[in-house]
């Protein structure tokens, strides 16, 4: 059997992988993967020597800047799927161009994820034994983990069929990996939602919101892919696809901004104990006035608003900032969450009584985290070599 | 087969961390400053020199509150939390992935990370230590010198916790949570 | 042991210990039959495992002063537990922090492992490693140049203990086998003055009986950090509105001020004139109790005229304490309608002021007015269950000099005042030098207020010997360092503790000793084989008596019978002295209970009961000794219509003073003395702070014992170091925030802290914990750590007794 015909791919020699054209912009983009990886490759050697003494997190903080990456990953992969899914699952005509070059990215941000939480988790190897052996179905965790894993399963199924051609497949596949991704994203979201005992976390906000920002974050990598794509020199039906990808974007900002007032207003409203003050925390910090809301909401919002979504190179450029705010998203939500201490007293006689936890993610967890940015790059090379990640003429 | 809790006459607490030494002794509990499956907590006194309000001050021993609907155990991903036959809340580090999950989900900020197995850690009241081998007590409790504690089995109507929570007014800690915790301070 | 001061011959102790020897012997082999492997655990924690060889051996902590009964696990020869045992009435079933972590000094890699002789210059801490007979050896050598010089002087033999099982053992060796007299220990640094006080006044220190009483007066006493047995337990079960109505009277907020129903906060060093205003208050509204004043009080009417005349009226003592007049009265009539079950608590360490000894004799008039003495409820006296005896003849040395430091204070005992003696050795002032110092379980270079004179002393000596577990800065200044086992190593003498619920406690070896270490009656016995002989050469030469009682009785019997063999009382085991001294009074069966049990007393088979999870019965109410004091019954009628009738004493007790009353005036001591015979302030030995300025007071802490415990790894995993408390209104004027370095200067020295703002303290007084801030490199975790209180507390003393007065400093606070 010819595996290149139920897989077509592009044969390569060594020297044909690695060849590519030396524009400055590529060169940067080899220094700048080269680097990812060196630091990712630095970070995980401390970890493996140190464990989790290598990070920052503490008895009050565990979860720390990793969490946060695994999920801007699985959110951007996510998002990617569900961006995706509106051209060949909802038939939205301007989206039908997006086929596999989202779909293999969703593949390798969720891999990535993988990557990243695999230096989170303390025994991942252990993990997936008892995930099968002792299942426990009351866990967000659990179902996050299986869900995700059926996701990969199925979106690399998809490729698989776009790639042969298969469409019938590839949209069972397809609508398979949206319903199973957007049940996995929104238990992420319910791993935050569902703790109880911390009230500015707790409830239905995480596991929406969760969505929203995957359908964001999808469409500023949407753009950075497609800018890169076409190095800004858009065919007619990619432009096409681009402005109301931003129109989409506008509308997608306008709703998350209306659901982070809301958030906001009802969090501090009654000022309750572990959710009014940890609010007021949180929207008065700079992560979030610059980070969340300027660079991931407003800069991009005001570009689209004002170019009626027609500037698509600028947001190409705002896409970066939005990525960025997307990030400080992520990792404001997990440290948000921790914020307030379960036991407020102190218990050691010289020491000031506790306040809100602090964390600082240590040099070693800021590698590993955007090191692995590194390996996405990397990934995306590859596969670009390997598959003809274009739309066909059919729109396909 | 018992149903194992803890009654906390925390008035009588002094702060002497008898408690906490015993426990790291019995136990085996790593030196370290977050490494501790019990504790007391100390509230800092309100009011200004000589002004001082005594009854804002006190001591509130502590430690895993053995609740009846523990959060830590809901969320766990593998069952390596579980709840014993005696109803006590324990860890199988066989089965712990370190996902962190529990510490996370637990509101009372009683599990720790033992760094020599690399598994989440807590207060299993001497489970393993000393109710296997016979003794009817937690190394915090035979020890304490005010005798702040009584343990003993819920289910035993004629148990000395039974008793004493029969007669004596008490309350748990964050009890709107609807965790259902095993351990009663008495007022 | 107690030794025979005279010359008369002795020998039934030593006969009688020998008959009881074998069968002891065979025991103390069934006991250690089982090897040790002496695995270091490091600085980790054993969990407990219960291995098949599991042993649980019962002994007694040594962590503190308290000696409580713990029951050790000991696997496979590892201790992996110390649990308290509930058989000794003393300690009710606990353990406190500290004695849980014994396991860590135990294992605690810096301890003193090996004979040690300096090879470096003093104090710089280099040593070799020697045998037990190349350090006995030295000594030996310096001994004999230094007593052949002195003349047969065997006082220029200085030494030191701190509180110990075995201090006696090591005292008479010192003192009636060796033969000095300059012996300092910890009493004039601890509580010399409130055993004086109390004894003096009530003919002991007696009690507080905190388990029944409904009213108690803590005044500077923290039973809640500097925990003793059995106050600490028996108190907090009942405080907070539970039955003991608690006043806290302390310059700082602290674990015990916790606890109280009020706390009044008083200016440092002004005790005295808050219990003169009580006592004011009581007799002017003839509130105390009157029948008993007048059966049981001598001279009570003469010292309320004293107290009248003097006017210390609330309102004269509001203007010194800081404490409001009302607040006084109030606490007065209270103690009044609760007495007789009230107590004005005695303390413990109490070298606070100048005035610390009439502050005592003060308190224990006021608690006996309201009659609470000797009565369940108040200060009593309890029982003692005798010990049998285990004596030793021990020689006369005619050229022995009297203590260097007599004059120095109005009455200095066998144990001397520390700060006094140390001080007479630098200036110049000693009758003639005291040249060699040995100390054992004591770290004088931090326990002795001005640590740089402790150092300037030892630097003068010819010979320092340290005993010791731990290379304490003391031991960084020895030339000759023997390590003595530790607490969980060794047997020591068995104890009897008074109280209303006597007991006899005994502690013995858990684990094989670790190293080239020895309990100190080895110790002993291998200095004294090593220095018999040559220093019985030296008196030959210059004691006349000795040469009379030679040419009369020949050299060999009277080298024998008069105690010269400095070894002889160290040649039995401790467990066959311990085994003849409860055999001999309570029969085999007793010491049996007692080996197996840790704890024994009479019919305690019968009388122990398991109450419940926390409370055990050790003698049945009708058995317990609260009232021991026998008298006279005085049948008068008598209208009294402040207190109970039945309640106060009724009897015409004979207290074991003088008068065989409660002493209110002691004429003779002012007569012979010049001590004031009834408490009176002085204002002229007051020094009040001046503005900007702090009084500086130090204080204990329940999981840190002084110097002793500065290296234990749990210990400090729960109290890393010290902080200076200061208020935080002070602080925040000064910059000073949490953790910030300050610098406390006295007029001694300075010394570098971190700092803790808190209201929990006054304007005026900073304070910190003691024990921390040692020198030593050996002690890798105490090293540098906190710092050490006594290097800027001025070497004062009150001059009663000698003792420390160590809340006299003033200092001052800048930010570093």
């Amino acid at each position: 059997m010819n595996f290149k015909k139920i897989l077509p791919y592009n044969r390569h020699t060594f020297s044909s992988f690695f060849s590519f054209e030396r524009t400055p912009l590529n060169v940067f983009m080899l220094m700048l993967t080269v680097g990812l990886v060196g630091f990712l490759l630095y970070g995980i050697s401390v970890y493996l020597q140190h464990g989790h003494h290598a990070y920052g997190v503490t008895r009050q903080h565990p979860w720390g800047l990793l969490i946060a990456m695994y999920v801007f990953f699985v959110v951007s992969s996510t998002g990617l799927c569900i961006m995706s899914s509106l051209g060949h699952v909802f038939n939205i005509k301007a989206f039908q161009i997006i086929g596999k070059r989202a779909i293999i990215g969703a593949i390798i941000a969720i891999l990535t994820g993988f990557l990243v939480i695999a230096f989170e988790i303390g025994h991942p190897v252990r993990m997936v034994i008892y995930n099968v052996l002792t299942p426990g179905l009351t866990s967000a965790i659990w179902w996050m983990g299986t869900l995700y894993g059926m996701y990969l399963f199925f979106i690399i199924l998809e490729f698989f069929f776009l790639n042969n051609g298969n469409h019938k497949y590839s949209k069972i596949f397809g609508l398979a990996g949206l319903i199973v991704g957007l049940a996995a994203h929104s238990n992420l979201g319910a791993v935050f939602g569902f703790l109880v005992a911390r009230p500015i976390a707790n409830g239905v906000f995480f596991p929406l919101y969760f969505i929203l920002s995957a359908m964001v974050t999808g469409s500023y990598l949407l753009f950075l892919i497609y800018g890169w794509r076409y190095k800004m020199k858009f065919p007619p039906e990619v432009k096409k696809f681009m402005v109301t990808l931003a129109q989409v974007l506008g509308l997608l900002l306008a709703i998350l901004i209306f659901f982070e007032i809301w958030r906001a207003l009802t969090a501090i409203y009654g000022m309750m104990p572990e959710r009014g003050d940890i609010a007021i925390h949180m929207i008065t910090s700079k992560n979030f006035l610059i980070g969340e809301f300027l660079l991931g909401m407003l800069i991009p919002f005001v570009v689209i608003v004002y170019s009626r979504g027609r500037a698509i190179k600028t947001l190409v450029y705002t896409s970066i900032t939005g990525m960025v705010g997307i990030f400080w998203m992520r990792y404001d939500l997990v440290h948000d969450t921790q914020l307030a201490p379960m036991m407020p007293l102190k218990i050691r006689e010289y020491s000031l009584p506790p306040g809100l936890v602090e964390y600082t993610p240590t040099s070693i967890e800021w590698m590993i985290a955007i090191g692995a940015i590194g390996v996405s790059f990397m990934m995306y090379y590859t596969a670009d070599k390997f598959f003809n990640l274009d739309h066909d003429a059919k729109g396909h | 087969m018992a149903r194992y809790g803890m009654a906390l006459d925390y008035k009588s607490c002094i702060n002497c961390k008898a408690c906490e030494s015993a426990c790291k002794e019995e136990n085996g509990i790593l030196l370290g400053a977050d490494k501790h499956r019990i504790w007391v907590g100390v509230k800092d006194i309100e009011g200004i020199f000589p002004d001082l309000s005594i009854s804002s001050s006190g001591f509130e021993p502590s430690q895993c509150q053995q609740c009846d609907n523990a959060p830590c155990q809901t969320v766990c991903p593998t069952n390596a939390t579980y709840y014993d036959d005696n109803g006590v809340v324990r860890v199988n580090p066989e089965q712990c992935i370190l996902c962190t999950y529990c510490m996370e989900a637990c509101p009372y900020d009683a599990r720790y990370i033992d760094d020599r197995t690399m598994t989440v850690d807590k207060c299993n009241f001497c489970s393993d230590t000393r109710l296997i081998n016979g003794e009817t007590t937690t190394a915090c409790q035979a020890t304490c010198p005010t005798k702040v504690r009584i343990f003993g089995d819920l289910d035993d109507p004629e148990s000395e916790i039974s008793l004493v929570l029969r007669a004596r007014d008490h309350h748990s800690m964050k009890e709107h949570l609807g965790t259902k915790p095993k351990l009663f301070y008495l007022t | 042991m107690k030794t025979e001061l005279s010359r008369r011959r002795f020998l039934q102790g030593t006969v009688a210990l020998s008959i009881v020897g074998a069968t002891a012997a065979a025991t103390a082999l069934a006991k250690t039959e089982h090897k040790s492997k002496s695995k270091i655990v490091d600085f980790g924690l054993t969990k407990t495992q219960w291995s098949d060889k599991l042993e649980e051996i019962p002994t007694l902590c040594e962590m503190c002063v308290n000696k409580c009964a713990a029951i050790a696990r000991v696997e496979d020869g590892v201790l992996t537990k110390l649990n308290p045992n509930p058989l000794f009435p003393k300690s009710r079933n606990m353990l406190c922090a500290r004695g849980n972590a014994g396991i860590q000094a135990l294992e605690d890699p810096d301890r003193l492992k090996y004979p040690l002789i300096r090879v470096g210059e003093r104090g710089e801490g280099k040593f070799k490693r020697v045998t037990w007979d190349e350090a006995n050896e030295y000594i030996k050598d310096k001994m004999v140049k230094i007593i052949d010089e002195e003349k047969d002087n065997r006082s220029t033999i200085g030494y030191c203990a701190g509180e110990g099982m075995a201090e006696h053992t090591y005292a008479s060796f010192m003192g009636d086998k060796i033969g000095s007299l300059n012996y300092v220990n910890h009493g004039s640094i601890c509580l010399a003055t409130t055993i004086a006080g109390y004894t003096l006044t009530l003919g002991g220190y007696g009690q507080a009986d905190l388990e029944n009483a409904d009213y108690v007066i803590m005044a500077g006493a923290n039973r809640a950090e500097a925990i003793v047995t059995p106050d600490t337990m028996d108190m907090f079960k009942r405080t907070k509105g539970r039955g003991l109505k608690m006043v806290v009277v302390d310059p700082r907020f602290t674990n015990t001020a916790a606890h109280a129903d009020t706390w009044l906060p008083i200016e440092v060093g002004t005790d005295l004139a808050f219990v003169l205003a009580m006592t004011h208050v009581v007799m002017t509204e003839e509130r105390y109790n009157k029948r008993f004043c007048e059966e049981n009080l001598s001279d009570f009417e003469a010292y309320k005229k004293h107290i009248i005349d003097k006017n210390y009226t609330p309102e004269w003592a509001q203007a010194i304490t800081g404490i409001k007049a009302d607040d006084i009265r109030e606490t007065a009539r209270d103690f009044m309608a609760h007495a007789p079950r009230a107590i004005y608590y005695q303390g413990r360490r109490t070298a606070w002021s100048l005035q610390d000894y009439q502050l005592r004799r003060a308190q224990a008039i006021f608690s006996a007015m309201g009659g609470g003495i000797d009565k369940k409820g108040g200060i009593i006296f309890g029982k003692k269950l005798p010990l049998g005896e285990h004596s030793i003849p021990s020689p006369m040395y005619d050229n022995a000099l009297e203590r260097i430091e007599k004059s120095k204070a109005a009455s200095i005992g066998n144990s001397g005042s520390w700060i006094a003696w140390r001080n007479t050795i630098i200036d110049g002032t000693a009758p003639y030098p005291v040249r060699a110092f040995f100390a054992y379980k004591q770290n004088p270079m931090l326990s002795i207020p001005n640590t740089a004179k402790t150092k300037q002393m030892l630097e003068k000596m010819d010979l320092v010997v340290v005993i010791d577990t731990m290379p304490s800065d003391t031991v960084m200044m020895a030339d000759v360092v023997l390590p003595e086992s530790l607490y969980l190593e060794r047997e020591d003498p068995v104890k009897s503790f008074g109280g209303a619920e006597p007991s006899i406690a005994l502690r013995i070896p858990v684990v094989e000793a670790r190293y080239d270490t020895k309990p100190v009656i080895e110790i002993m016995r291998d200095l004294g084989e090593k220095l018999s002989k040559p220093l019985f050469e030296i008196s030959k030469k210059y004691d006349e008596s000795l040469q009379e009682e030679i040419e009369e009785r020949g050299e060999k019997e009277v080298y024998k019978e008069e105690g010269y063999d400095l070894a002889d009382g160290y040649r039995h085991s401790q467990e066959t002295i311990n085994h003849h001294m409860v055999s001999s009074v309570y029969g085999e069966e007793a010491w049996k209970t007692l080996r197996e049990k840790g704890v024994f007393y009479p019919d305690m088979s019968k009388y122990f009961k398991k109450v419940s999870a926390n409370e055990y019965e050790y003698y049945p109410e009708h058995k317990k000794s609260y009232s021991i004091i026998k008298g006279d019954l005085n049948n008068e009628p008598y209208h009294d219509t402040c207190v109970d009738i039945n309640e106060i004493a009724v009897l015409k007790k004979k207290f074991r003073t003088a008068t065989k009353k409660i002493a209110c005036a002691l004429y003779n001591f002012e007569k012979r003395k010049g001590v004031d015979a009834m408490p009176t302030w002085r204002s002229e030995l007051y020094k009040e702070t001046p503005e900007g300025r702090f009084k500086f007071i130090t204080g204990r802490h329940g999981q840190f014992t002084q110097s002793g415990s500065s290296n234990n790894a749990l210990l400090l995993d729960l109290l890393p170091e010290n902080y200076l408390w200061i208020n935080q209104r002070i602080a925040d004027a000064k910059g000073i925030k949490f953790g910030d370095t300050v610098e406390v200067r006295s007029s001694i020295g300075a010394i570098e802290i971190k700092a803790y703002p808190t209201e929990k303290i006054g304007k005026n007084v900073v304070f910190f914990i003691h024990g921390f801030g040692a020198e030593s490199s050996e002690l890798t975790l105490a090293h540098h750590r906190g710092a050490n209180d006594n290097a800027i507390i001025e070497d004062v003393y009150e001059t009663t007794f000698g003792s420390a007065a160590m809340h006299e400093t003033i200092v001052d606070i800048r930010r570093v």
